[in-house]
């Protein structure tokens, strides 16, 4: 079989892509959201999108976050395909009820009469300096609720396949992207690709310890790969993609032959999604463990501005480098 | 103006140009030299609306502002040297640099702070005015927000809460006429924005921001009628926003031209400057001396900032809880 055509294209490209192509395809697929339409969004992911589609179908919203999310629920149980955005993922707090109370319960409650298929993107992360109400990682709290789904992609690649398939899905999806991330450069198919969700991908195979990292940690990760690998040590890297549904099968296949396990994230570690990649493995592989797993993700404090203070708080390479040599070594120091 | 105090107005005008000029420094020599992070939202054009309002309050009424609030912070006497130290991430910042351009406060002069979650400090002024109630004072809370967020549902939840319970809260809406790229005729469904004060029972105004006496004259006139009757107002001053959203704004949305024509003819400091010299109240050369003065003292301010030591970057770790027996529990995400 021939190798697909690839361009090097940026995360936020990519997401322009998805929503171009699912908008040529499905008349049904409608955009809104604040400054999203003339401005195309503050991450440029929506630029020209307007101008293709015209303003019935990709419109800018006033600052009502609310509306923003509970017009997409109303929209998407009539049939349409709203994709929402939402300026920053803590502003979601805003749209919490539409999202939490009505999206995702909708098709339950009804006894399946209706469906809910709208996406909710929206910028998550720090390193920018944007303090503490505007670089949240809140993937935990939409995971916690039946009847979302969740990605965070890591590579364009992803981005761009698992948008297109949260579009085409028949449920809520919260669509989360890395604000710090959407100039990151990587190969994605000139050809349509979608992708599907709840499937992880190794995105380095490796044979001392599994490491799970998503989002723009897979980045850090991937560089501590290298880093490891030079001292000797063989890390399988695993990216969930999405993580509710969370591929626990490819997890778990993949401790099975690390026997160590090691997540990598952004978000604040207490009550973070590690832990329930913690509880999975151990629920379902723990005699494939060799070691207690590690986690490594922020300390529980919100954000800080200044910046030797926002990267001691951000998990950065080294961080993942000390904590895995600790993990194997069995001393665990430097990890946070 | 006859009736006016010449040293008020002096007051007026300095603290426009110490607005005016701690924001060309973001803007000439922060941004092009990256001294801040994240982004800085720039009050330019919009002096009027933070002098005239905040002069026209009592030192021990509540300010809360929002991420375009420079300007309420200097109006209401913010050590300019802390305000540049925090923009700046030095660990000498009014908030020990945690906070940053969008977050100034300084809880001894009442600025309870910039909240930049668009709407999100309507509510929280109604809070700070209950207080005000129980405790029996007459203290004011103002509230400031731009004309985006009137289109929220904080701020619309807020008001009718403040008429319902009679909170003593002035809700200032600055109206520059942008939400980030969007503009009010395309965000408001009605563009007589003071009338949307009439559906939650409270009174609405609307005055020109570019002159700081009526800003001033506006406020001093609500603020004794609210200390007298407790009551919440709202008022929308018309301004415009000189430079982009943030620093980083292109602007794409709106013309080069239109700015300047149409709203630089309106400076406020200019407005306030011919004024005072067509009523003598300052000659020309007073002026020139005044701005002098000011400038250095910005200037100065920002020099002594950028002397102050960074913060350990373990202070991160520092102040999330207030101290009690649960603050050693403030894990450090090891597990
Ligand atoms: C709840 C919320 N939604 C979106 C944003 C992103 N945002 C920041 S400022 C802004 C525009 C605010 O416009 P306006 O209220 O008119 O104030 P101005 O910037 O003009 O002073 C937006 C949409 C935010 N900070 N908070």
């Amino acid at each position: 079989m021939a190798e697909p055509r690839m361009r090097d294209i940026t995360m936020a490209q990519a997401i322009r892509t998805a929503l171009r192509e699912e908008m040529k395809r499905d008349e049904k697929v409608i955009l809104f959201g604040e400054d999203v339409a003339q401005y195309g969004g503050v991450y440029g992911a929506t630029t020209g999108l307007q101008k293709e589609f015209g303003a019935d179908r990709v419109r800018d919203t006033p600052i009502s976050e609310m509306a923003i999310a509970g017009m997409a629920v109303g929209a998407a149980l009539a049939g349409w395909r709203p994709v929402a955005e939402i300026m920053y993922c803590d502003f979601l707090a805003h749209a919490a009820d539409a999202i939490v109370n009505n999206a995702a319960k909708w098709r339950y409650m009804s006894g399946g009469q209706f469906k809910v298929p709208l996406v909710v993107r929206s910028p998550a992360g720090g390193g920018a300096g944007y303090a503490a109400q505007h670089s949240q990682n809140l993937e935990a709290w939409f995971c916690h609720i039946p009847g979302l789904k969740v990605v965070m992609p890591g590579v364009p690649r992803d981005a761009r396949g698992l948008l297109k398939a949260a579009i085409r899905d028949d449920n809520p999806v919260v669509f989360l992207e890395h604000k710090a991330h959407y100039t990151y450069k990587g190969l994605v198919p000139a050809e349509e690709e979608v992708l599907p969700l709840g499937v992880a991908e190794i995105k380095r195979q490796g044979t001392d310890v599994t490491l799970v990292a998503w989002s723009k940690t897979l980045t850090f990760a991937l560089e501590a790969v290298e880093v490891l690998a030079e001292k000797g040590i063989s890390v399988e890297l695993l990216d969930p993609r999405t993580l509710q549904p969370l591929d626990v099968d490819t997890l778990c296949n993949s401790v099975a032959k690390t026997g160590h396990l090691a997540i990598a994230h952004e978000a604040v570690t207490f009550a973070g999604f590690g832990a329930e990649i913690v509880a999975q493995v151990t629920e379902h592989a723990w005699d494939s463990l060799k070691r207690p797993p590690l986690r490594i993700g922020a300390p529980f404090v919100p954000l800080p501005y200044s910046q030797p203070m926002e990267s001691f708080v951000i998990p950065q390479v080294a961080d993942i480098v000390q904590g895995i040599e600790g993990l194997l070594d069995g001393t665990r120091t430097g990890a946070r | 103006m006859a009736k006016t105090d010449a040293a008020l107005l002096l007051h007026f005008y300095e603290d426009m140009l110490r607005i005016r000029f701690f924001e060309e420094k973001i803007r000439d020599v922060m941004l092009p030299q990256k001294l801040f992070r994240g982004s800085s939202h720039l009050s330019l054009g919009q002096e009027a609306v933070a002098v005239g309002t905040v002069h026209a309050l009592r030192e021990d009424d509540s300010v809360i502002s929002t991420h375009r609030g420079h300007g309420h912070a200097i109006a209401r006497g913010m050590d300019m040297e802390a305000m540049f130290a925090e923009i700046l991430g030095r660990r000498t910042g009014c908030c020990r640099g945690k906070g940053g351009s969008m977050h100034l406060s300084d809880a001894s002069r009442h600025f309870i702070g910039e909240n930049p979650v668009v709407g999100s400090n309507a509510p929280m002024a109604c809070g700070l005015a209950l207080a005000a109630r129980l405790e029996g004072s007459d203290r004011l809370v103002a509230s400031f927000f731009g004309e985006g967020a009137l289109n929220t549902g904080a701020f619309n939840e807020a008001a009718n809460m403040a008429a319902l319970w009679s909170l003593p809260v002035l809700f200032v809406c600055e109206n520059n006429l942008y939400a980030i790229s969007v503009p009010v005729e395309k965000s408001s469904a009605i563009l007589e924005l003071e009338n949307r004060a009439c559906s939650y029972g409270l009174s609405g105004r609307r005055r020109s921001g570019m002159d700081v006496m009526e800003v001033y004259e506006t406020v001093r006139g609500l603020a004794e009628q609210m200390r007298a009757h407790p009551a919440p107002v709202f008022v929308v001053f018309d301004t415009y926003r000189f430079e982009g959203h943030h620093t980083a704004d292109k602007q794409s949305y709106r013309t080069k031209e239109q700015v300047l024509e149409e709203f630089r003819a309106h400076d406020p400091i200019h407005l306030l400057e011919r004024a005072m010299i067509d009523d003598h109240t300052v000659s020309l050369d007073e002026t020139i001396a005044y701005r002098d003065r000011t400038r250095t003292e910005v200037e100065e301010a920002f020099a002594r900032a950028l002397e102050a030591p960074w913060p350990d970057p373990k202070e991160a770790l520092e102040g999330v809880y207030a101290p009690g027996p649960e603050a050693a529990a403030a894990s450090k995400g090891v597990v």
